[in-house]
């Protein structure tokens, strides 16, 4: 579809929506055409493909706000009516607001026109590609699942305040979940992840191999040792137990509910010094790039906790309205939902040392290559267990350890950050990198 | 678009199957007085599959044109031939069915379109306040009401065509209780496949509000529940959990395929004689529960499958490519979410069918238990039939009398250990009508139910979220 075809059928939409006598209108239009190939113990699953347009129409009538969606182009008309129905038996809300109007600067690169080219039988070649590098490398290795999924897409957004953009992308993320079995005995089982935009950017033999070499670490795992003290979490670790919780805390969002503690924190100390937490919606090559976010403010490089201290909470149109604030550019979600708020590329700094380093002044810890439990949100207690972990002794790498949990608080461990990697990895859109935590309990049956 | 689908399956070579899907969604959702969410919401478009030398494809697309869904069907021949390529374990064909052909109307006297959203959301806002009038120790409340309102036509190359018009609304109403920093949450809801009056037929807004408040006030002066192993009693609600959760995943015939504990065990007894459990997407063995599939997306209509009788392991679930490689008959209970989603193997309506024994002669016979009711907020079981479930409501049994709620009570065990554990089965039953989903990769309504059962299981206390 050109990309004419796409924002002018928003901007149809919201003279529709006008003639219902919405007060403000904002369509936003997405298409998707994608492959992905799955496959399931040691063999090619399902192969398939989409084609959607799918559209999400917001009405504003007197602070009243209501929300249609439909996928059906030839029902738009209808969605528009439904959105402004919806609004007129909503309450008011003086926070129901289309985001301040802003210069849109395109971002380069997001679409690879290779990509366009890529077909259902490229995803089915590679996904057969992953399963033969992962038995090329050990016959051990049982890869449970891998899938490999290419799409490109168009966003377009318009709204009576006379916005009109669009943007056209290209998305490649693949990923695999492999064990390893010796005999009887069968190791913890870990998860790797890798995205590109661009076809010449694939590289879907790096997950492959580092979920293969995590296995086979862990295979004759046997129970460790009881402390407190040094845990070393790896970046899939770092996404597992401490992500969610900074997620929880910055939205803006759950300040306004009540649920977040640094609510009133702005410029305090939440975290170690070494903490530096940005989302970079412009990042280049960045798996969640894009000029602008869910409600058309334009993304940009914005610092959330610098140097330890909270610099800003995640804010879209209606908290940045309630709170007095700005967008930071942080609506998120679909054409199938109001928007929310989230991050785009969220990055954590790279500190200094390779992961070799850190390990090397640590007399006895833990590393630990995935986290599987609870890390409570508002309280910040977390419990569960470790897997695919290893000991550390007298500064080296020994050996794996099962049945071994770790219980804390994330807020407490924020503060007793000891160290930060200089090497990151993608996980998801979140580029991270290994993280020394102290004074985390570890415990072993 | 039955003849639509008709005539291009008519024209393909090979096999296809092509589903209409249309869903309607209404989503109304309010916080504390505010509304979070007003929200319609619709999914419309044509999935396709395709076998080809042993492998499948699957297209989907929003163009409804004939071309449109004639260029998604090359799209998913030519992905299932490409991928018949490397697959190494080739599908040797699917099973012969009996297609449920023709149309099948939802059975309702009250249709939710003849209920205006405004009413709707009325009713959600009004039940909000109500919530937060329960108790002076109400803090917080949420009440939400979503329906998914489907037309499908499914139709395939060898001979199903089928239309069918479904609606699945539910509500729900959470409470949360404070009293000097201590909070407990309690979620009633409702759910059902019917319409408007249908879903408030068993329980009304004022009923979930009176219940919800109540659990969240009484639950921060309960005490814990002594860990250990013990007899329990279980009510409907939560034997339907055990029957979906625990065992009925165990006997979906993909996870057979991959390694399930129940593989090979056809004909063994797997339970204590009293119990015969089931699986039904039909509404006249289910009124209104939430899973009622009278045709699944492969064109087969529901039927009632015994999976396990008087204890002996009868049956599996299937779709039309495990019942061949079984060599049975599918079961009806190939379901896919969207338009956008190739069919799996999915629960209907999932039970353990009612014995003899009543309530309170069952409750009589415990000394020292609890009696358990509901499922709360956590859950999980594995395909060995490991599971570990957060219980609603929980309270002891003393002398044979249900006495003080307890708080925070999760049960454990393994699903098989504790069927055969049972000893006594009561002569009631109840649909549990929730409004939750079951997620497979995709999601899916499902519904369970059965009668109250006394067994043994182990009990553990948890930490409060």
């Amino acid at each position: 579809m050109p990309s004419e075809t796409l924002l002018d059928r928003c901007r149809e939409a919201v003279e529709i929506a006008q003639r219902h006598e919405a007060d403000d209108v904002e369509v936003y239009g997405q298409t998707v055409e994608s492959v992905n190939s799955v496959v399931e113990k040691h063999d090619l699953q399902i192969a398939k493909s989409q084609f959607e347009t799918s559209f999400g129409v917001r009405a504003f009538v007197d602070g009243r706000l209501g929300f249609a969606s439909t996928n059906d182009a030839a029902r738009l008309g209808e969605t528009c009516r439904d959105a402004v129905a919806l609004a007129r038996i909503s309450p008011q809300d003086p926070h129901n607001v289309l985001p301040e109007t802003q210069e849109i600067v395109p971002v380069e690169d997001l679409f690879d026109p290779k990509a366009a080219e890529f077909a259902a039988s490229d995803a089915v070649r590679r996904a057969a590609e992953m399963l033969s590098l992962a038995e090329s490398i050990d016959r051990r290795v049982i890869l449970n699942d891998a899938w490999f999924e290419s799409s490109v897409g168009e966003t377009a957004l318009a709204n009576s305040a006379g916005l009109a953009i669009a943007e056209k992308g290209s998305l490649f993320t693949y990923g695999a979940v492999a064990t390893a079995r010796e005999g009887e005995t069968v190791s913890s089982f870990d998860f790797q992840f890798g995205g590109a935009r661009t076809v010449d950017a694939i590289d879907a033999e790096a997950p492959i191999r580092r979920v293969c070499e995590s296995a086979l670490a862990s295979l004759g795992a046997k129970p460790g040792e009881s402390f407190k003290g040094t845990v070393l979490l790896s970046p899939q670790a770092v996404a597992d137990l401490v992500v969610g919780l900074l997620l929880f805390q910055l939205s803006a969002r759950n300040a306004l509910r009540g649920r977040s503690r640094w609510k009133s924190a702005l410029g305090e100390s939440v975290a170690d010094s070494r903490l530096t937490l940005v989302d970079d919606g412009r990042r280049p090559g960045g798996l969640a790039t894009s000029a602008f976010d869910r409600e058309g403010t334009p993304r940009r490089r914005q610092r959330l906790i610098a140097g330890g201290r909270l610099d800003a909470l995640m804010h879209n149109a209606y908290t940045a309205r309630a709170m007095g604030e700005t967008s930071t550019a942080s609506a998120s979600g679909s054409a199938r939902s109001i928007p929310g708020i989230g991050p785009s590329n969220l990055e954590i700094l790279p500190g200094e040392g390779s992961l070799d380093e850190l390990v090397a002044d640590v007399p006895k810890g833990l590393l630990i290559r995935r986290f599987s439990g609870n890390a409570n949100p508002i309280s910040g207690d977390f419990s569960g267990a470790t897997k695919s972990a290893q000991l550390i002794r007298e500064g080296r790498l020994d050996r794996a350890v099962s049945g071994t949990m770790i219980a804390g608080n994330v807020f407490e461990a924020l503060r007793q950050i000891s160290g930060v990697s200089a090497n990151r990895e993608q996980v998801y859109n979140y580029t991270l990198p290994y993280l020394r935590l102290e004074g985390v309990s570890v415990t072993s049956e | 678009m039955r003849r639509l689908l008709e005539g291009i399956a008519a024209g393909a070579s090979g096999w296809v199957e092509l589903r209409y899907h249309a869903r309607r969604s209404k989503r109304l959702v309010v916080r504390n007085g505010q509304v979070e969410e007003s929200a319609s919401i619709d999914l419309v478009g044509v999935g396709v599959r395709a076998f080809v030398d042993g492998a499948f494809g699957f297209a989907s697309t929003t163009d409804l044109t004939e071309a449109g869904i004639g260029k998604a069907m090359q799209v998913a021949q030519s992905i299932a031939e490409t991928a018949a390529g490397p697959k190494r374990k080739k599908v040797p064909g699917l099973a012969q069915a009996t297609f449920g052909n023709g149309v099948f109307p939802l059975e309702t006297d009250d249709p939710l379109a003849a209920h205006t959203l405004e009413e709707k959301l009325d009713l959600v806002v009004r039940t909000d306040g109500l919530v937060r009038a329960a108790h002076p120790s109400i803090v917080s409340s949420e009440v939400s009401y979503a329906e998914m309102v489907d037309e499908k036509v499914i139709v395939t190359s060898d001979g199903a065509s089928v239309q069918l018009h479904d609606a699945k609304p539910a509500f729900r109403v959470l409470a949360v209780a404070e009293t000097a920093g201590d909070q407990a949450m309690a979620l009633e809801t409702v759910g059902v496949t019917g319409g408007w009056s249908d879903l408030f037929a068993d329980k009304t807004p004022e009923g979930l509000v009176e219940k919800a408040a109540r659990l969240a006030v009484d639950q921060l002066s309960a005490g814990r529940p002594s860990g250990g192993v013990t007899t329990v009693v279980l009510d409907p609600e939560l034997v339907g959990v055990l029957a979906h959760e625990a065992i009925g995943h165990t006997v979906e015939a993909d996870f057979v395929l991959g390694g399930a504990i129940t593989a090979g065990k056809i004909g063994e007894p797997v339970a204590s004689e009293l119990v015969t459990m089931c699986d039904s997407g039909s509404a006249k063995i289910a009124p209104h529960a939430v899973g009622i599939v009278p045709v699944d997306d492969e064109g087969v209509p529901a039927q009632r499958t015994v999976l396990i009788e008087r204890g002996v392991l009868r049956s599996y679930l299937h779709n039309r490519e495990t019942a061949a490689h079984f060599g049975v008959a599918p079961t009806g209970n190939a379901r896919a979410y969207t338009y956008s989603d190739e069919p799996l193997i999915r629960m209907t309506n999932t039970y353990i069918e009612a014995g003899e024994m009543p309530f309170d002669e069952m409750i009589g016979g415990v000394k020292d238990g609890y009696y358990l009711c509901g499922l709360g907020q956590s859950g999980q079981a594995d395909s060995n039939a490991e599971f570990m479930f957060g219980v609603k409501e929980a309270y002891r049994i003393r002398d044979g009398k249900v006495t003080e709620l307890v708080r925070g009570a999760t049960i454990s065990g393994n699903a098989f250990e504790t069927l055969r554990s049972i000893d006594a089965v009561g002569d009631d039953f109840r649909w549990e009508k929730s409004s939750g989903f079951c997620g497979k990769g995709q999601p899916a309504k499902t519904d369970g139910g059965g009668p109250h059962l006394r067994c043994t299981l182990t009990i553990g206390g948890q930490q409060d979220a």
